[in-house]
């Protein structure tokens, strides 16, 4: 007979593998709760998920993981499928039934943009008794993921729900949520244009989170010079002791923003999407002028937040910062003073012309900030034709931003 | 352990899933076998209980039902932007202090004497969590949308979720006579960090499915009739997956069948629907779309 607390390692170690994050604190907890929700097949699958599963994004993985590994173990005496002597479960012989549900699981990692169906899956996967038939249910799948209309076969699925009942139901509405934060992290490096349509649908409540992050910002900032006779009134609460100290609200801050964004074939979607969130969060500044950029310079517009393509760029160009650089170096006077925030989004790749990086400098002096937003990885910053850090040497912060959760936090370090 | 050993424990705990499956259904919360199990587990192993979802999903009725169930006090932590310590755990009060002092100088007594007194449990105002550490019986503390709160106050109630304790600086730690049952709900209004997602179980409550609203709507509004409710309960499913702004929530299906109920609506058309759809709909745009499309939604829920 297996001894459940090694059998429970083993699970915890598979689903390591399959990328979800357990602790030691939450194996414990995994142990202590199956021996009070007991061994039947469903509370204990709720009890492991409870304790181990803290994100709802990674309960896929764990109801496949466990639909394969616990498929024999309704019968504890059936263990003939697992091998007594495959101690480490990530070795490489550690039984049929364990490396083929890892793998499984991790085809499943990959960006996968038709959440919406795969999310509805693992329900009947988790509830198939055995371990074969899950695995057809497999097969089936790449076919609904290479479909292009994916929304109309998530409308099929959630006709079909109508029907089946509750269960179904839950897994849609947080498939879409977690659709949704699946694309936020995903590197704008691996986008297509598929992804880059999803990110755009997805933008929207970015931009309200964004918002509310500025926001909050701006009013904690409020403490300025003291107000005396305020605290003079609120002593009088307390006996004439100045124990609450009143200031008075500090002016508004002015924030001229200036955007440069390459929107040359590499960092078109990373440029596009950030020139959008910001000009969902255009109010909080003063001032925001967009520029997009290949090799000169161009105003960017906008029709309903969404950029359009102006004509005034060769499409076709390659990427010259040094040569746009001199073009609003030209146009300092009417663009840079002391309340600018000069943010470039780029990844420096100068096609080996030449920087001037001096330019850059000298602008800096003119700005309140120059922060240079780049969503390559940071591996390759520097390699090739890329300028990066000629460039970073001059700016007041070099940020990464290679997802959307990262252009976000990032562009709120600016506001 | 064994196989067979656990299962000997659990006969040797007290608190039964069975027991816990009848309490929800006397405190009459209709559910699903997962919320059961994450609510058996929270009282069984003595954790707090993380609760996910969308909002309207009955995160909060979840803390409500346990202290009805364990016929218990309900402490209630509502957080929002910049609430701090003093207004979630402790604060001095200053005017009693003030008095006090005042009153003991009139009396010519020395500073150690006054000092001792000061800073004793009698000035101490008792926020919400401390009021949960020290109640002399288990009480649910309910810290209702932990991620509208700031950052700090997150890792702030570390302690307190880890070991049952807060410590005051004037007066040490204080331990918890009883530890209470803890329940925080967030609507991911931003990510909580992986510490606090560590000492927590995790429970993640969707809306209802079509056929746990109707029993929903039919136990608490006892009168409907039973097709109507079907009816209504699909009719709400379909609204849902529209992608609105603001999705209709369990509260509002409940109102929107009692205005049915009331106008005497006997058949779920689309003119009823329209007549009806601002008590189910908040946004006006959510109104538009689905005022569109009614006969589609309902002649689908038909």
């Amino acid at each position: 007979m297996t001894n459940l607390r090694d059998e429970l390692l083993r699970f915890v170690n598979q689903l390591r593998g399959a990328g979800v994050r357990v602790s030691i604190a939450e194996t414990l907890d995994a142990m202590h709760a199956i021996s009070a929700a007991g061994l039947e097949r469903a509370p204990m699958r709720e009890a492991l998920a409870t304790t181990l599963i803290k994100d709802e994004d990674d309960r896929h993985s764990f109801d496949e993981l466990f639909a394969t590994f616990f498929a024999g173990a309704r019968n504890p005496t059936d263990d003939g499928r697992r091998k007594p002597g495959s101690e480490s479960s990530i070795a490489p012989g550690a039984g049929r039934i364990e490396s083929e549900s890892i793998r499984s699981v991790r085809k499943d990692k990959k960006p996968a943009p038709s959440a919406v169906c795969a999310k509805t899956e693992p329900r009947e996967e988790a509830e198939s008794k055995s371990a074969p038939e899950s695995e057809e249910s497999r097969e089936g799948e790449p076919e609904r993921e290479d479909a292009t209309g994916a929304e109309d076969r998530a409308d099929d699925t959630r006709e079909e729900s109508n029907e089946s009942g509750q269960e179904r139901d839950g897994a849609i509405s947080s498939g879409q949520d977690a659709r949704r934060r699946k694309i936020e992290r995903t590197p704008f490096e691996r986008y297509s244009d598929k992804e880059f349509d999803e990110a755009r649908d997805a933008l929207a409540p970015i931009a309200r989170r964004f918002r509310v992050r500025v926001s909050r910002r701006l009013r904690m900032a409020k403490a300025g010079r003291l107000d005396f006779r305020r605290t003079i009134r609120a002593s009088i609460q307390r006996g004439g002791a100045l124990s609450d100290l009143r200031f008075r609200a500090r002016r508004p801050r002015h924030i001229d923003l200036v955007i440069l964004a390459d929107i040359s074939g590499s960092v078109r979607y990373s440029s596009t999407l950030m020139l959008e969130l910001i000009a969902g969060a255009g109010d909080f500044f003063r001032r925001v002028r967009s520029f997009v950029f290949i090799d000169r310079l161009a105003e960017a517009d906008f029709e309903q937040n969404h950029l359009i393509m102006t004509p005034a760029l060769d499409m076709y160009a390659r990427s010259d910062f040094g040569r746009v650089l001199s073009e609003l170096w030209e146009r300092r006077g009417a663009l840079l003073n002391r309340a600018t925030v000069l943010v470039i989004m780029g990844d420096g790749r100068n096609n080996r012309r030449p920087a001037r990086a001096d330019l850059l400098r000298e602008i800096g002096r003119l700005c309140r900030a120059v922060i240079w937003l780049i969503p390559e990885e940071r591996e390759r910053w520097g390699t090739g034709d890329s300028a990066i850090f000629q460039y970073a040497r001059e700016v007041s912060a070099l940020v990464p931003s290679r997802d959307l959760r990262e252009l976000e936090g990032a562009l709120s370090k600016v506001a | 352990m064994t196989w067979g050993d656990a299962l000997a424990m659990l006969v040797a705990v007290d608190i039964t899933q069975e027991a816990v499956r009848a309490g929800l259904r006397g405190a009459n919360y209709i559910t699903n076998e997962r919320v059961e199990t994450a609510i058996f587990l929270a009282l069984a192993l003595e954790k707090p209980l993380l609760i996910e979802g969308p909002a309207g999903s009955g995160k909060t009725e979840v803390a409500k039902v346990l202290a009805e169930m364990l016929q218990t006090q309900l402490i209630r932590l509502q957080c929002y932007e910049g609430l701090d310590e003093a207004r979630a755990l402790y604060e001095w009060n200053y005017q009693k202090q003030l008095l006090r002092l005042q009153a003991d100088e009139h009396q010519g007594m020395r500073w150690e004497d006054i000092s001792e007194h000061l800073f004793s449990r009698e000035y101490l105002l008792e926020r919400p969590l401390l009021k949960a550490i020290s109640a002399p019986r288990k009480v649910v503390l309910l810290i209702d949308e932990i991620d509208k709160a700031d950052e700090e106050f997150e890792a702030f109630l570390l302690e307190l979720l880890s070991d049952f304790q807060v410590t005051v600086p004037e007066l040490g730690t204080l331990r918890a006579i009883e530890i209470p049952v803890v329940v925080l709900t967030s609507n991911r209004a931003r990510e909580l960090s992986e510490a606090l997602r560590r000492r927590c179980l995790h429970l993640f409550i969707d809306f209802p499915g079509a056929e746990q609203e109707r029993r929903i709507v039919q136990l608490k509004v006892p009168g409907l009739d039973e097709r109507l409710a079907t009816e209504a309960a699909r009719f709400v499913g379909a609204v849902r997956r529209q992608g609105l702004k603001k999705p209709p929530s369990i509260a509002e299906t409940l109102d929107w069948a009692r205005a049915l109920q009331r106008l005497g609506i006997k058949e779920l058309n689309s003119d009823a629907i329209k007549s009806t759809l601002g008590v189910l709909l908040k946004h006006e745009d959510d109104r538009a779309k689905v005022e569109s499309k009614a006969g589609a939604l309902s002649g689908r829920s038909r």
